[in-house]
This record gives structure tokens, sequence and C-alpha cells, in this order.
């Protein structure tokens, strides 16, 4: 039985043993569980929900909010002041206390996202202070330190809403049904383009951004939704505890959710859940330490940090993989391997001899260092035009300039027509400019199949409302995806690697993913930055014959290499810089010949190169 | 006129202390590109430690002499034990949860053993207010913002003139390059988050007897020093100082013009708004990516 099924089959029995506690008393006859127990469960279920939320973000985004307990606040004095001074209903109230959470989220996240990661935890943790003195000191709105008290009973539907274990307890079975939802929320988020995204973004932010995935955006969007679960849990706390201040929100809180996360094992399905069920366990003991309490929460932070940093589902999950998993050879295929399907790859619309791309006057400084200067090229559709040029004389900085990554100081840049000065990569990616990198950068954490389908992130139409319910289109789509990713990866021989974790490939299989990664794109332009490097002299005979086929069916390369040998076997035109300047610029043969270029690579007074064979 | 005068000056005193947090922040954050994270219980380890001492018996120059060997040991244990193991990847947050882990430690111990109730810590600089106008301020506000600016002074100096400064700054540029040069990066990441342990207690010991010393005064302050050195960019000394000192003179005004109660509500939504204007920092420069 896989994985997947033995998760649902849990979460089957979880959710039906919680469902059935209620009438445990009748089962053994006795006067358990009371109103009191029921409380206790529903508090660990609103707790599970708003642990859920910070798991998406940190075990997806790889985020850190210490201000989350402030958000589930922001949700709970929402939904209180709604009812309690507008008269809101218990829908209506739930809803803003949801929205408005995710809209707080987004605000604080935008700014901080860009830079940093610890910026966010610190911006966070800053807001949980705010949040925590403005309901201290704004007595006259939320009551400070006697808080919101006597909130109107909700009622849905006309039912009033109660947990009273001996008349009614129905508020219980709303919120097991709301958490049943934040559950499968968080499995149609994760295992999907949005999840994959937001673990690119944590992996290697350089490459999400080069496969057209909008990182500040994604990042926004992953901690907008934690907050909107934070907000839907403090809502329901409201309402279920009719009373709140701000006491229940502090930093200490804050904390303690994200002990959870951790301890349950960040980024697992299953952690959030057990993560809470055990820490609201250990914490009804921990309760009994007095003044040592909060030391207790510390020490036991450390403790699951330093013995089990993946926590308890993610080291079983670990046990189980090494287990089960028999290290078997897998046999590297033949590359590239044209099957049927790539011409959807490489299939363009008759455009051959078009440019592609012009470069005019462009320049590049670094403070007072010109890095390019002044360069004029422009690359023919179809072709493979070859960027060469000794150390340092600019050439990674042109193709920085020209996938978005580097802003041009001054002159402009034409990509398939239209001027693009000051679009970012992702917008670039969008268009069709894909690109690998000097130092490959793979998502290493994630398997070589979902390294391929980050590639294939904006192809993909369903939208989040789509993704979340698993409609048809979303299905259409993801099959599609991952029959095209196959096949990409058939294409470098890598199908026996699907499974394996990107860091786990020896380096040249690492390049192969590379490149299959940048074509799920289905690219116009591929910018290749020193691909041979690294590779065995098969290896590049194998990419020179990728290369050649990739522009013979349509594809533009641009090509930063310094393996001479391959320059001149795929080439159709070679721009050579020096010093940032382009000094030559022609077919091989022509610069081949030009006594600039000569003097570049070898210095005055040398007899010019032996001709290579073209 | 006079009333603006005191708060500039009782702001300068604030703002000094929020400055010295932030020179540590960024010590460690040159060396490690990791912090402690709860650095505020360094600075609250300087007021704690001095007093418990004294009343061990030791004069007051010793007292703070030992207090501020103390921290900086504690904090060069936290790097070893704490941050380094969990900062291995570029994008490690690892770090981030030890270091919270180990400061809620610290805290929670000194509040169970020390007491929640902060004393007293006389020195003869708190002895007589000095009288401007109506309201009074002792000198010993006046003394941080002086030690501060020696502060500043003396580790421009340590950085470019000593030999373990260079190296840090070594590291802190480039660590795989210093380390090929012989300098061993991890025994240099350790001392300078000794360094800024020192100065997070020095910090410390010298608000305890204004604020008097007690397990939970580092909590905010140590936090607003953070905030301060990333709103400065947190890359520049001159900037987290000058960041620093503007920042307590702006919650001063803020309390004496707006609120006393909102005063860190306000304080921290500016920091935000901020950041939202200048992403990098109001010193700091855009950083070039490598890709």
């Amino acid at each position: 039985m896989s994985a997947k099924f033995w998760g649902w089959f849990g979460l089957a029995l979880l959710a039906t043993l919680i469902a059935g506690f209620p009438w445990l008393g009748d089962l053994i006859g006795e006067r358990f569980p009371t109103s009191y127990e029921l409380r206790l469960v529903m508090r660990a279920m609103i707790l599970a929900i708003v642990v859920i939320g910070l798991n998406l973000l940190v075990g997806l985004a790889g985020l850190v909010s210490l201000g989350q307990a402030a958000l589930y606040g922001l949700g709970a004095h929402v939904a209180a002041l709604l009812s309690l001074r507008a008269g809101f209903s218990f829908a209506e109230s739930m809803a803003l206390a949801i929205v408005i959470p995710a809209m707080m989220g987004a605000v604080l996240a935008f700014p901080t996202v860009r830079v940093r990661g610890v910026y966010l935890a610190v911006i966070t943790i800053a807001f949980g202070l705010i949040f925590v003195n403005v309901l201290r000191e704004w007595v006259g709105f939320t009551g400070g330190a006697s808080g919101l008290a006597n909130l109107p009973r909700p009622t849905l539907f006309g039912e009033p809403l109660m947990a009273v274990r001996r008349t009614n307890f129905n508020y219980y079975y709303l919120i097991l049904v709301c958490l049943l939802v934040a559950v499968w929320a968080q499995y149609a988020i994760t295992y999907s383009r949005y999840g994959r995204a937001m673990r690119a973004a944590a992996q290697s932010e350089n490459a999400a951004r080069a496969l057209g995935i909008n990182v500040v955006g994604i990042r926004t969007m992953a901690f907008s939704i934690s907050a909107g679960f934070a907000g839907l849990g403090g809502g329901l706390f409201a309402n279920l505890a009719l009373f709140v201040n701000y006491e229940t929100f502090t930093f200490n809180t804050s904390i303690e959710l994200l002990l959870m996360v951790i301890l349950g094992g960040s980024g697992t399905m299953a952690g959030p859940l057990v993560g809470t069920s055990v820490l609201f366990i250990a914490t009804q003991f921990l309760q009994s330490l007095g003044t040592w309490q909060t030391f207790g929460y510390g020490l036991l932070l450390a403790v699951v940090l330093f013995a089990m940093p993946k926590g308890i589902v993610g080291s079983l999950g670990a046990l189980r993989h090494r287990m089960t998993t028999k290290s078997r050879a897998r046999a590297t295929g033949a590359w590239p391997n044209w099957g049927p399907g790539m011409e959807k790859v490489t299939a363009r619309p008759d455009e051959a001899g078009q440019a592609t791309l012009i470069a005019q006057g462009v320049t590049l400084r670094f403070g007072g260092l010109t890095a390019v200067n002044a360069v004029n090229m422009e690359v023919r559709s179809g072709t493979v035009h070859a960027l060469i040029g000794p150390n340092g004389a600019g050439k990674s900085s042109l193709l920085n300039v020209i996938s978005g990554f580097y802003k041009a100081s001054e002159g402009k840049v034409t990509l398939f027509g239209n001027a693009l000065n000051n679009a970012p990569p992702y917008a670039l990616a969008r268009l069709g400019v894909a690109r690998s990198f000097q130092n490959t950068e793979l998502f290493t954490q994630m398997s070589v199949l979902e390294n391929v389908l980050v590639g294939a992130h904006p192809h993909f139409r369903a939208s989040f409302a789509e993704t979340l319910l698993r409609l048809p289109r979303f299905h259409r789509e993801e099959r599609a995806a991952r029959a095209e990713a196959l096949r990409l990866l058939e294409f470098v021989g890598m199908s026996e690697f699907a499974d394996e974790a990107a860091g786990n490939l020896p380096f040249g299989h690492q390049r192969r993913l590379e490149i299959a990664r940048a074509l799920a794109l289905r690219p116009k332009l591929l910018l290749l930055d020193e691909p041979a490097a690294g590779l065995t002299h098969g290896e590049i005979d194998d990419l020179i014959a990728l290369i050649r086929g990739l522009a013979d069916r349509g594809m533009t390369v641009i090509l930063v290499e310094h393996h001479v040998d391959m320059i001149m076997a795929v080439s159709d035109r070679v721009t050579v810089l020096d010093y940032g300047e382009v000094i030559a610029d022609g077919s091989v043969a022509e610069v081949q010949a030009d006594p600039r270029v000569i003097e570049a690579y070898f210095g005055h007074g040398v007899a010019p190169a032996p001709q290579v064979a073209a | 006129m006079s009333s603006v005068l005191q708060y500039l000056l009782t702001g300068l005193s604030a703002g000094a202390i929020y400055a010295m947090i932030a020179l540590g922040f960024y010590v460690m954050w040159s060396a490690a590109k990791a912090v402690n994270f709860t650095f505020g219980d360094i600075f609250m380890l300087g007021g704690v430690l001095t007093v418990l001492l004294r009343e061990l018996g030791l004069p007051l120059p010793m007292a703070a002499a030992g207090a501020i060997l103390i921290a900086a040991l504690a904090g060069a244990v936290i790097e070893r034990v704490f941050v380094r193991p969990f900062n291995r990847e570029a994008n490690a947050i690892g770090w981030m949860l030890t270091t919270i882990a180990v400061g809620t430690m610290i805290e929670s111990a000194t509040t169970a053993t020390y007491g929640s109730i902060g004393r007293a810590m006389p020195t003869p600089l708190v002895e007589q207010p000095l009288r401007i106008g109506g309201a009074g301020i002792y000198w010993q506000e006046l003394l941080i913002p002086v030690v501060l600016l020696g502060l500043t002074f003396s580790l421009e100096g340590f950085y470019r003139r000593t030999v373990l400064g260079r190296a840090m700054r070594a590291v802190a540029y480039n660590r795989v390059a210093a380390g090929l040069v012989g300098i061993d990066a991890d025994r240099i990441t350790m001392l300078a988050f000794a360094l800024a342990g020192g100065i997070g207690a020095l910090a410390g010991f010298l608000v305890a007897p204004i604020v008097q010393a007690s397990s939970s005064m580092g909590v905010v302050v140590g936090l607003k020093g953070f905030l301060v050195a990333i709103i400065a960019g947190i890359a520049n000394a001159p900037g987290v100082v000058i960041t620093g000192l503007v920042y307590g003179v702006m919650e001063k005004f803020i309390e004496a013009y707006l609120s006393t109660a909102a005063r860190d509500a306000i304080g921290f939504t500016v920091m935000i708004l901020v950041l939202l204007l200048f992403p990098q920092g109001l010193f700091g420069r855009r950083e070039v990516q490598k890709v």
C-alpha cells in the first residue's frame, strides 16, 4: 500500500475518532467526556487549523513567521468585534475573519520577502508586538485587559451553535469540518503548481525566477494563505470562547505554534496534526512546571531541532523510505533522444531568419566597473549564436542582462520584436526565454520529475480555486504536464531517475536535468551558460547533437562557452567579447581569422592558431 | 524649548542603546549571515549579572567586567552549539529557531531563579538628576551616547587595524576565500559572536541603573535593536548607529506629542513602512545577485 493510501486512511481514522469522542461516555457508561473535555478537543482542532496554515509557510515557502499568533488573534478580534458591535451574522463575521488577516498577511509579506527570509521573521514579531500593544491600550475599542466578553451566541441557518455535552454540541462538528477542509486545502495546495513554485522559490530563488515564477508574488501568496488559516482559527476560537483578549495571542503563542509545526515535521501532510496533538497534550503536563513552563517549551524546541530536525512525521517518513527503498542500479539512457512528442517543445511558427534578439548599445556597470560596454548584437531565429571571450569578458553579464537578472545601465534589448527593458526574469521566461546556470541551480530537495514540472509552471491555466477544488481542468493540465515532463526526461536519458532527489544526482546528470527543466518552458530562446563545463568528452558530443538538433527544429540558442571544439561544431554565428566590448562578430570561419580575436586570446606576436575543422 | 532639549537628550540615550544592540547584530550578521535571534537576552544578562555579581560583593567595575565576560562567553557558546550546526546551507532557517529556543530558556531560567521583579543598580551617575528646565536627566543617560561613540570608533579601528578585525572583515566579505588564505572562518565567527555578546552586555550594564535590571528587560529592546539594524541595512556600521539614535529620538517625541501607550505600535509601524520604501535598508546597498 502506498504512503498516500495510509495517509488518507489515517486521516479517516482520526476523523472518526474525533467524531465519535463525544459519544464515548455512552459506550463505557461514564460521564466522560464532559463539556470541559469537548472544549479541549475543540481548542486542539482550532490550533491544528492555524498550524496547518503555518506549515504551508514554513514547510513549502521556507519562510518563518513569528507573529502567527497575532494573525490568529486578528481573526478572533475581527469576528468578535463584528458580531458584538456591528451585529454581523456568524457566516459574515467568519468570512471577514479569514479575509482581513489574509490581506494583512499580504501587506506584511510584500516588503520583506523581496529581500531575505529573516526579515519576514522580524517584521512578524514586530507586528505581533504592535497587535498586543494596540489591544492592551485601546481600551475603548477592545476592552484592554478585560477583553471583549459576552459575545452573542453564533447561529448558522437559524441553528444556535453550541458546545455543551448534555444538550447540543453541533459547534464541535462544525470545527471538525473546518479542520478537514483545512487538511484538504493543505493537500491540494502542496501537490499543485502553487506548492511546487513555493518550494522551488525556497530552494533556488534564481532558478525559480528564470522559470517564470514570480518569487515575491508566490511568497506573498504563501503568507497570505497561512494568515487566512490563522484567521479562520481565530474566528472559530472567538465563537467558541465567546470571549477574547490579547493574552491568548502573545509572542509565546507564536512560538508554541511554530513548535507544533517543527515537532510534527514541517512540510509533511500529517505533521501539523501530529505536532498539534503531541504538544497540546504535553502542554497539559508542562503547566505543572509553574515558573519553569516557558523553559520547558524552549528546551523541547531545542531537543526537537537537535534530535529530530525533520519532526516526528518527517523522521518516520525518512525511516520508512530507507527501509522500503532498495538501492537499484539506474540505467542512464542515451541523449538526446528525439522521441515522438518532442515537436511540441520545439515547434515554432515559421519565423526562421527573423531577429529573435537585438541588443543595441547595451552597457552594464557595477559601480565604476564596466562589465558590458555598448554591445550591439543580433541573434537570428533558429540559429546557435555563440558568445565567447576570455575570462571576465562580460559574457555571463550580458547573458544576465538578456534574461533580465541584471538591468542594463544603458542601451536597448529587443526580444521577439518587443523592446523589453527592465522586464523581470519571470516575465521574460513567460515570453519564452529559458536559461541554464553556470553553476547548476537545481531544486535539490525536489525530485527530478518535480524539477521539470516546475519548468512547466507558466503553462498552467487552472485558477487557484480550480486547483483547490481539483476541477477537471486541473487534472487535465497536471496529467499533460507530467506526460511532457516524462518525455523530456526521456529526451535527456534520465527516465529512470524521475523519483530521485535532484541533489543526489552526479554532476553530468544535473546538467542534463537543468536542460530538460529549461525545455519544459517550451522556450523560443534558450540561453546556455557554459553547459559543457565539467562534462566528459562523450557527454559533450551528445550535448552538441542536442543543441544542434534544437536549432534545426527552430529553437534559437545563445551559447556561452569556453570549449572551442564545441563552439566550432555547433555555432552558426559567433560574437566575441573582450573587456565588455564586441571585438568580432561573424561566422565561425570569419571569427577564427580575425586578428583581434587571436590577439585577445593569445596576445601579440603569436602565429595564428591552427585552423580547427568546423 | 528646554523640554525639546530634554526629549532630544533622553532620546539619544535610548537610541544609543538600540544602536549598540544593532551593532551587535551587525557584527554577528557580517561574520555568519546569521544572528542570535534573541540577542536581547544577552543584553539582559549584562544588567542582571552585574547586579548579581555586586550582590556577591564585587565592586561595580569588576562586576561589570565579569558580566560582560560571561555574556561574551555565552555568545561564543551559542554560536558554536546553536548557530553553526544549523547554518550550513545558504538559505538555512534552523539557526533562527535554535537561538529562539536558547533565548527562551535563558529568559525563563532567569525569571525562575532571579525573579520576575527588576532590581536597582545604583551608580554614582544616577544619584543626582541634572536639571534641564522643569525635568531632570541622569548623568548616566548622558554617558550612554558617549560610550556608543567610543565603541563605534574602537570597532572601526578594530576592523581596520588589527589582524583579528581584518580577518573578520575577510570572512564577512568572502568566507571561502578567507578560508583559502588560512583564516579559520569558524573560529573567527565564534569570536565575532563573543564580541557581539560583549557589546550587548555592555549596553545592558549601561542601561540597568536607569531601567532596573530585570529578566524581561531584553525582549522588546533586543527586537528593536534588530529592527534598527535591518532598517539601516545591517551591513553598514555607521548607518546602524545613526538609525538607532534617530529611532530613539523619534520614540521620545512620539511619547511627548502623540501617545505614550501607542509608542511601540507607532514606532514599529514606521519601521515597517520604511522597509516597504527601502527594502534594502536606508544605508544598505543593493546586493548584486550572483547568477
